[in-house]
């Protein structure tokens, strides 16, 4: 039953306890030379300090919660075909979120001020987005055209589910001219 | 009728067995034996020393703030206490019981006032603490040490009001408390939106800003650590920080400097002591008072969808916010306050001049007092631009300029050395440009030996800039106020950041200058910066964005 | 000054500063009109006995009265669990506390002393104050034990108390079927005016409506946060300025939704017609002025219905009262497509009954005088406001039912119109796209009723 066993547990097979036997006397056999009280020291202070390391690391892994009660970052956002052109500010107070459907499709951006977090508003009538923390102003692309904000607004993974919804997960961002026009952070939809 | 023998009672009594167990040694006879006694035997006055220097019970000497901090941060053990008894930190009922405080709690009104305006006052309190050390040099050897952990109390008396500032839980918190962990998320390498996060798989959910919050946003998690730390972790470190500062002033003895030579030493009981009760009892006094007199604010209960308009940090952060419109968050909100942080404690260490130790001295300390004052001048200044003259949209606003009135939206920015500025190859003009502009601002004022003509040297300056301002504004490019603007910051960068160090710290080893240099150098990037954006509308000067490195 | 003294005049100051505190403390604001209530209920009582023959009752009453004079002064709160409300409204109002007035009816006339009127009614016997608290109708900040900080006349405290008719709005916050119970008149109005005038056409209720304007589902938990200040300084009402306070009592939701409806929307956020102030023109407020078709009574009508509306109050569902939905009336052909045209709103730019297009900021329409580039600027400004929706009679000549139909259904954008000043901004209302929303038969019927009412075209087209 144990041929392909490499770990027999000590007392399965009679040798087991022979092999330490066997071994022991080896370690005599070895000049012997006397622990000094220094050595013996610095062993107790590494142990001390790896101890103590060992406690800070653990701390600092105490401190990132393991689960979360925020809501799931994935919503389905209805039917594409319930949003007009233009931005939808129809999910910013549940998912801080605004759609905005192009003649060629959708996208969805993260209604959060790349400078400092806070919610800029959508001015439709001036086609833009302007923060009121430190005042920066984005375009319906999301590119910053005044203040102080760095880099231009989040966009969030989307995707046209084949029931004709649209899936926003916002754990997937991107922001950079060039990648955020395509797959996962657009969604073709043809116009009606 | 009997007589009434008061001395014979008051001997009966203080040689009562009762007395006697409780209180150390006999009847007072006021003898220098007594006074040392009174401090040598009582745990709570054991740490002053038993004589000091004259100059050390002087007022304009001490200004008092070691000793008002400290007791407004028991006023703030005291309250926050009580407080404690009627708060509970959770979202569906911290706003409440702030409410319940104000409405329906014998004194809670009063207390959370006393406790809000004592958190306020000792952030003043510390600061002033602060630059009478540096101004008196109390700072200089062998006192280096302890100036560092008076450093690390001012910063922990910075974070204990910041965490304070979220438990009401209304509008105020919850936007102070996202403007200021933010900051965290911009930390470079540890932060998701810092340079280089991204590259070693920082996200929104498991960075430093993440463990700060306890989750991705300022919520039910955010509050209870907030709550830990403002009320049991922090206030913890500040006792333990602040036990070892009192036992290094006892050891390494107090900074007056001797009248004369050989002078007499007073006693600290009575005279030190009395002092610092005055002050005490003065602090709660005002504290009271105003506690009466003003309410503390709360706004409309926190929603994280609402940002009010304008959004702004507590008043001692704001200056920081302010520097947040000249640069991206990473810089101003981490390594300018890690540089301000650092460099303070530096100071001890950079600055070897032995003399101005105990006492006011302008003259023999010019270089370092002037760059420490304008340093803290700075500091209130942004506080002031950012607090008072930042409205709606965080846009400009002049004192008597009504708030509820639009104002026209920002010019558009541009970067210098950028994808979009005058020169696109940034890599290529940019970095080497900027890179001889730093190492010559650098290096220059040391390798000049000989001392240069301050009023010479400036008037070249001035005149040099005053010609690219003529010549500016005869091709269109600047009106007045653009030169005047230009003249005025890149004058005083060039007087602080360059004359002065030419003048008076050439002779330093490279170490120790260069260290100077940098220092003095990231504070004239403040202003050459906000003359920048506020005269030419520059957002960087340089910007590299495939790293999200902007200058 | 000696130590010494210093020393006695500290802590004398501190003495008094601390009983300055305690004594600002205890003497709070609501306990004069508590102890005053005891006072006249017990004087009440002692008139009582002072009248009554029977020598028994006299001396019950008399005790009572005594009783009622030495009561403690308490904070007194009704605490409704279902609906999150914890109201010491009746610390003030003792006659409303069915503890200290159990039969909750007294002979008082004043405020806070009498008591709550009509509790004999069927209304207040089906919302005892017990299980519904105070600020479940009346609104206010219910904690608060100060006059101006429990009716929510202060700064910050978004939901003052409800004034007059506007209490009606609560009733819509629960009763779907607000329109057919006693006590909602005026809401029930409100909600007949909203739809007559076609608010709906822009204005979505709960996802139902216009899509070009503000969806009105919880209109009034807006954040004043998101109303600019100078707004409200624009803002008459009876021809007054509101009080120049930023508190509640007059800068609320409220006002707000008056403000739109007894003045010009267009007066009241103007925005920035001539790029004075941002990189492009931004037209004032895109809202038609209804000053002249609703009156002040309507409007406070229409700002009780809309007062109801909202989403932050969490209202357990045992609470509501459902409805099936209202029957349409059963009709057909051209009178279906009158009804059709009202119930989508379409009035709210075309006018009532169609007869006349409403404003439309730049747009061009007749009697306007041609563009010219050197016309002043009020000049200007007075011809794009005459600018207007287009009058459908005098459009429907030249089209076919199947035009109409289409048109209907796929709107006209924003960009497609044709602006009478070319620098001037682009007007804020357009023609969404109906499809999907109006059913084809409805469609069907309201191209009828449209081409019925067109002014013939004789012209030979």
């Amino acid at each position: 039953m144990s041929e392909t066993n490499p770990n027999p547990a000590p007392d399965s097979t009679p040798k087991a306890p022979a092999a330490p036997v066997a071994a022991a006397p080896a370690k005599p056999a070895a000049p012997a030379k006397p622990i000094s009280r220094g050595d013996f020291l610095w062993a107790g202070w590494s142990m001390l300090a790896a101890f103590f390391a060992a406690s800070a690391a653990a701390g600092a892994r105490f401190m990132f919660p393991n689960v979360i009660y925020e809501p799931s970052q994935k919503f389905n956002a209805g039917q594409a075909s319930g949003y007009d052109l233009g931005v939808s500010t129809k999910w910013l107070n549940e998912q801080r979120v605004w759609i905005v459907r192009t003649p060629s499709g959708f996208y969805a951006m993260w209604a959060r001020c790349t400078h400092l977090g806070c919610t800029p508003n959508w001015w439709g009538d001036q086609n833009r987005f302007k923060c009121p923390c430190h005042g920066s102003n984005y375009t319906l692309d999301g590119d910053v055209i005044a203040g102080p904000a760095p880099m231009p607004l989040w966009r969030t993974k989307v995707e046209l589910a084949p029931t004709g919804d649209l899936i926003v997960d916002k754990a997937v961002l991107e922001n950079k001219p060039g990648k955020r026009e395509h797959a996962p952070y657009f969604a073709n939809y043809a116009s009606a | 009728m009997p007589t009434l023998d008061i001395e014979k009672i008051k001997k009966e009594v203080v040689d009562s067995q009762l007395w006697r167990s409780v209180f150390r040694g006999g009847v007072w006879k006021d003898t220098p034996r007594d006074r040392a006694g009174h401090i040598i035997g009582n745990v709570w006055l054991h740490l002053h020393p038993v004589k000091v220097r004259p100059r050390a019970l002087e007022w304009l000497y001490t200004w008092g703030m070691g000793g008002i901090s400290f007791a407004l941060y028991l006023i703030l053990t005291l309250t926050g206490v009580a407080l404690m008894f009627y708060y509970r930190p959770t979202i569906g009922l911290a706003y409440r019981d702030i409410k319940d405080l104000e409405f329906a709690v014998t004194l809670g009104m009063f207390l959370r006032n006393a406790h809000r305006w004592a958190a306020q006052a000792m952030v003043v309190a510390v600061i002033a603490h602060m630059v009478r050390v540096f101004l008196t040099g109390a700072y200089k050897k062998p006192r280096e040490f302890n100036w560092g952990i008076g450093v690390l109390l001012l910063t922990l008396t910075l974070f204990l009001s910041f965490t304070g500032y979220l438990l009401p839980w209304d509008q105020l918190a919850i936007w102070a408390v996202t403007v200021g962990t933010n900051m965290a998320g911009a930390t470079p390498v540890l932060g998701n939106e810092g340079p280089l996060g991204s590259l070693v798989g920082m996200r929104i959910n498991n960075d430093v800003r993440f463990t700060l919050l306890g989750g991705t946003m300022v919520g039910e998690n955010t509050l209870l650590r907030f709550y830990v730390m403002h009320c049991v972790a922090v206030p913890l470190v500040v006792g333990i920080l602040l036990i070892l500062h009192f036992w290094r002033i006892r050891k390494d003895s107090f900074s007056a400097a001797p009248y004369v030579a050989n002078e007499e030493k007073v006693d600290v009981w009575p005279h030190l002591v009395k002092r610092e009760y005055i002050a005490a009892a003065a602090t709660v006094l005002f504290i009271m008072v105003w506690s009466i007199l003003q309410n503390a604010p709360l706004e409309a209960i926190a929603n994280p969808n609402v940002t009010t308009n304008p959004s702004k940090a507590p008043w001692y952060f704001v200056g920081l916010q302010e520097l947040l419109v000249y640069f991206d968050p990473w810089i101003a909100g981490v390594v300018m306050p890690g540089l301000i942080i650092v460099g303070l404690i530096a100071i001890p260490y950079i600055d070897t001049n032995p003399k101005g130790v105990g006492y006011y001295a302008w003259k023999e300390r010019p270089f370092a007092n002037t760059l420490f004052m304008l340093g803290v001048f700075m500091w209130f200044a942004l506080i002031y631009i950012g607090y008072a003259l930042r409205g709606p949209n965080y846009a400009w606003y002049w004192p008597w300029e009504d708030w509820l009135m639009p104002k026209a939206a920002p010019p558009p920015t541009w970067s210098v050395f950028g994808p979009h500025g005058v020169a696109a190859y940034s890599m290529l003009l940019g970095i080497p440009l900027m890179g001889a502009v730093a190492a010559a601002w650098m290096l220059l004022p040391k390798l000049i030996q000989k001392e240069l003509d301050g009023k010479k040297t400036m008037g070249a300056f001035l005149g040099a800039v005053a010609l690219v301002a003529a010549v500016g504004m005869a091709l269109g490019k600047m009106g007045p106020i653009e030169g005047a603007f230009l003249l005025f910051f890149t004058g005083a960068s060039f007087y602080y950041g360059f004359v002065l160090p030419q003048r008076h710290i050439r002779a330093l080893d490279w170490p120790r200058y260069l260290v100077t240099m940098v220092l003095v150098i990231s504070t004239m990037s403040v202003l050459l910066k906000m003359c920048a954006r506020l005269a030419f509308n520059i957002k960087y000067v340089l910007t590299i964005p495939s790293i999200s490195m902007n200058f | 000054m000696s130590y010494r003294k210093a020393f006695i005049a500290s802590n004398a100051l501190m003495l008094a500063a601390f009983v300055w505190a305690f004594a600002k403390d205890f003497n709070a604001e609501w306990k004069p009109y508590q102890k005053k209530y005891y006072q006249m209920a017990a004087d009440e009582m002692d008139k009582q006995a002072a009248a009554e023959k029977d020598g028994k009752k006299a001396a019950e009453l008399k005790a009572a009265a005594r009783k009622m004079r030495r009561s403690p002064l308490e904070v007194k709160q009704i605490i409704s669990v279902d609906l999150g409300r914890y109201d010491r409204c009746v610390t003030c109002h003792v006659g409303m506390d069915e503890y200290t007035n159990t039969t909750l009816k007294n002979t008082f006339t004043e405020h806070p002393y009498k008591a709550h009127p009509k509790v004999d009614t069927a209304l207040i016997k089906a919302h005892p104050f017990n299980k519904f608290g105070c600020t479940s109708c009346h609104s206010g900040q219910g904690l608060a034990t100060t006059v101006d900080g429990a009716h929510g006349w202060i700064k910050h405290w978004e939901k003052p108390m409800l004034k007059g008719v506007t209490i009606q709005g609560s009733c819509v916050k629960c009763h779907d079927n607000f329109e057919s119970i006693k006590g909602a008149e005026v809401a029930a109005q409100g909600k007949k005016l909203f739809n007559q005038h076609g608010c709906q056409g822009c204005h979505a209720i709960n996802g139902k409506g216009g899509v070009i304007s503000v969806e009105l589902g919880d209109i009034s938990d807006k954040p004043f946060e998101r109303i600019a200040g100078y707004n409200f300084k624009r803002v008459r009402i009876d021809g007054k300025e509101l009080p120049d306070e930023h508190h509640n009592s007059h800068w609320n939701i409220q006002n707000w939704i008056r403000a739109h409806l007894v003045n010009d929307p267009a007066e009241v956020t103007p925005n920035d017609p001539f790029a004075k102030l941002n990189a492009e023109p931004i037209p004032p407020s895109g809202m038609p002025d209804f000053t002249k078709e609703i009156s002040k009574d309507e409007a406070d009508a229409i700002v009780a219905y809309l007062s109801g509306m909202t989403k932050e109050e969490v209202i357990p569902y045992r609470y509501h009262v459902t409805a099936p939905p209202a029957k349409e009336p059963a009709l057909t052909g051209a009178a279906h497509g009158k009804f059709v045209y009202q119930k989508y709103g379409c009035q709210g730019c075309h006018g009532l009954d169609a007869k006349q297009g409403r404003r439309r900021f730049n747009a061009l329409a007749d009697g306007q005088k041609e563009y010219d580039e050197k016309m002043p600027e009020a000049e200007q400004f007075a011809q794009m406001m005459l600018g207007a929706e287009p009058t459908l009679p005098k459009l429907m000549g030249t089209y076919t039912h199947e035009e109409l139909v289409r048109k209907i259904e796929n709107g006209v954008s924003a960009a497609d119109a044709k602006k009478w000043s070319p620098k001037g901004p682009m007007p804020m209302v357009y023609m969404p796209a109906w499809k999907g929303k109006i059913s084809k038969a409805e469609l069907d019927d309201l191209a009828t009723w449209l081409l019925s009412i067109g002014v013939k075209d004789d012209s030979g087209f």
